[in-house]
């Protein structure tokens, strides 16, 4: 997955993004301060760091909703400015129309482009049938699981074939089986897809199962406090959690990312 | 056993009508247990006499003309503030431009009672339908306008972040999230607005018209024919109860996607 010239520019880059939050009445949060990775094609790639680090709002500019107060984001070459159909998002709590079908869910997006509706259904049934939804076509989100709501999203990120992925915390609502069971179609569904995925996680052991590289970052204001190579073999099941190469990765992952998370140990 | 699970079915219809007969039942019997001093008698009456009372101005197409002309007034104030109350509440809840032009207009006037304006609209629209109809959407417009205001303002910031995500612009939004999150609302402003529209026919008909079934109320009121008076009172308890049933009924088609509420202990 690593870059095959030098020369040619990453996919996607983060160079020196500041953002502060400022209200009215309240002393401004610099939410993240001079915050710089690369991602490349096809990596999967995953943000773990303390809450409230600004994790969410690194996704949301990327995703195009945010604007950072100085520095460049740049995506194949061309700076970001908006949302676009080249990346499609997976919100943590779902983020799904309540008075929507999953079928009308999954569409949102092809239906907001102006793609006509038969093409769209048709689109959208393939898609059902990826995450294995099959036969809830026409269920509404409240007729759902956690994990059901989630493949939901997944499949309406997908629709619009975007080439990133971005997953804010997708996992977390869901049970430990259920979690498990979505990780390894995810896995699965990436590597068919071949997207670029960046996957934010409060959890060390899901971003070492998924990832290429883990980005550590800092506590607020938030960095990258060190990118960590993941170079355990694909496909990757679930008994290679049990692996001590695994777990060796993980206590890495932790042994940079607590310093971040005791008060007072920082420096 | 099988008149039992009828009556558990239908419960609180059997009971709600059941008591609506009985108070009618009691109603009709004062007379044979108390003699009305005289001066009362003249404003007392039963609902059997009500009851002939209408079908008398049923036949000589009494009712059917006042209740034309009231009927026009109620659909065409309603209409006219759903027209206008509606987008205008919804631009308002999300342009904060509008929203600092507008808010001091629609608080003011929506703080004041409406009736102060029925002399105004008598001198300048007479005391025709016009002058009826602007009473109305006086009345009905800004309960309609002040809750889609709200359902915009409380909508569901996720939502509309996962719509504009997918690159929507301000109208695909509005229709997409913002309309169908503020429904609730809207259909809550909507019932308030019928009772709004209703209380402005009534009004304007006492006081500014020579038609309608409110100034059926008031004239036959001036002439004690207390039977007719409660004739008109009826028609419109049950002109009520029919509308509101009806936003029920919409209400529900609206919102088919929401969760069956589950029957508790
Ligand atoms: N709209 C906003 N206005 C003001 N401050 C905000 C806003 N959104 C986020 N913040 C602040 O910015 C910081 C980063 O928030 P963000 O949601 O990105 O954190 P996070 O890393 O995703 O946290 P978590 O892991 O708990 O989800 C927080 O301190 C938060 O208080
Ligand atoms: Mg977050």
């Amino acid at each position: 997955m690593r870059r095959p010239l030098a020369k040619m520019p990453p996919f996607i880059r983060a160079n020196d993004i500041t953002l502060v939050f400022k209200s009215k009445n309240r002393d401004p949060v610099t939410a993240l301060n001079n915050l710089s990775f690369e991602i490349e094609r096809g990596e999967f790639v995953s943000i773990v760091g303390p809450s409230g680090c600004g994790k969410s709002t690194f996704l949301n500019m990327l995703l195009g909703l945010v604007r950072p107060d100085s520095g460049h984001m740049q995506m194949n070459g061309t700076p970001i400015k908006g949302p676009g159909q080249e990346r499609a998002m997976v919100f943590q709590e779902f983020g799904l129309l309540p008075w929507r079908t999953v079928t009308a869910n999954v569409e949102l997006g092809l239906e907001l482009k102006g793609v006509a509706a038969a093409q769209r259904t048709q689109r959208a049934m393939e898609l059902i049938k990826l995450v294995g939804l099959n036969g809830f076509e026409r269920h509404y989100p409240h007729e759902l699981s956690g994990g059901m709501k989630q493949r939901v999203g997944l499949a309406r990120a997908l629709a619009t074939e975007p080439e990133v992925l971005l997953m804010d915390e997708p996992f977390a609502a869901l049970d430990a089986q259920t979690r498990d069971l979505m990780q390894a179609e995810l896995l699965q569904i990436w590597e068919r897809t071949k997207k670029t995925v960046l996957f934010v996680t409060h959890s060390i052991e899901e971003a070492a199962y998924l990832s290429d590289r883990v980005i550590v970052m800092t506590a607020r204001p938030g960095r990258t406090k060190q990118i960590i190579d993941i170079n355990l073999p694909r496909p990757r099941d679930y008994e290679m959690r049990l692996t001590p190469e695994f777990n060796e990765i993980k206590s890495r992952i932790w042994e940079v990312l607590k310093e971040e998370l005791i008060p007072g140990s920082r420096r | 056993m099988k008149l039992k699970t009828f009556c558990t079915e239908h419960e609180s219809f059997i009971l709600g009508t059941g008591f609506i007969v009985i108070l009618l039942a009691l109603w009709e019997s004062v007379p044979l247990w108390y003699t009305l001093p005289k001066g009362m008698a003249l404003f007392f009456t039963t609902p059997s006499k009500v009851a002939a009372a209408f079908q008398q101005l049923l036949i000589n197409g009494e009712i059917e003309k006042h209740f034309y002309v009231s009927a026009i007034a109620f659909l065409a104030g309603l209409g006219l503030s759903i027209v206008v109350g509606l987008p205008l509440g919804l631009l308002m809840g999300r342009s904060q431009t509008l929203e600092a032009l507008l808010d001091p207009y629609v608080t003011s006037f929506n703080a004041s009672p409406r009736i102060v304006w029925l002399p105004l609209m008598i001198l300048w629209f007479g005391i025709g339908i016009w002058s009826k109809i602007v009473i109305v959407f006086a009345g009905a417009v800004f309960p309609l306008l002040i809750n889609t205001y709200a359902g915009v303002k409380n909508v569901n910031r996720v939502l509309v972040n996962v719509v504009r995500s997918f690159g929507a612009n301000e109208w695909q939004l509005m229709k997409v999230v913002v309309l169908p999150n503020s429904l609730p609302y809207i259909i809550a402003g909507l019932r308030l607005a019928i009772g709004r529209a209703i209380l402005g026919v009534v009004v304007g008909e006492f006081f500014g018209s020579s038609q309608g079934l409110g100034y059926m109320i008031a004239s036959a009121a001036t002439n004690y024919k207390v039977d007719v008076v409660f004739v008109g009172v009826a028609i419109f308890m049950a002109l009520s109860v029919i509308l509101t049933l009806a936003v029920k009924q919409l209400e529900s088609r609206l919102a088919s996607w929401r969760p069956e509420t589950a029957k508790t202990f």
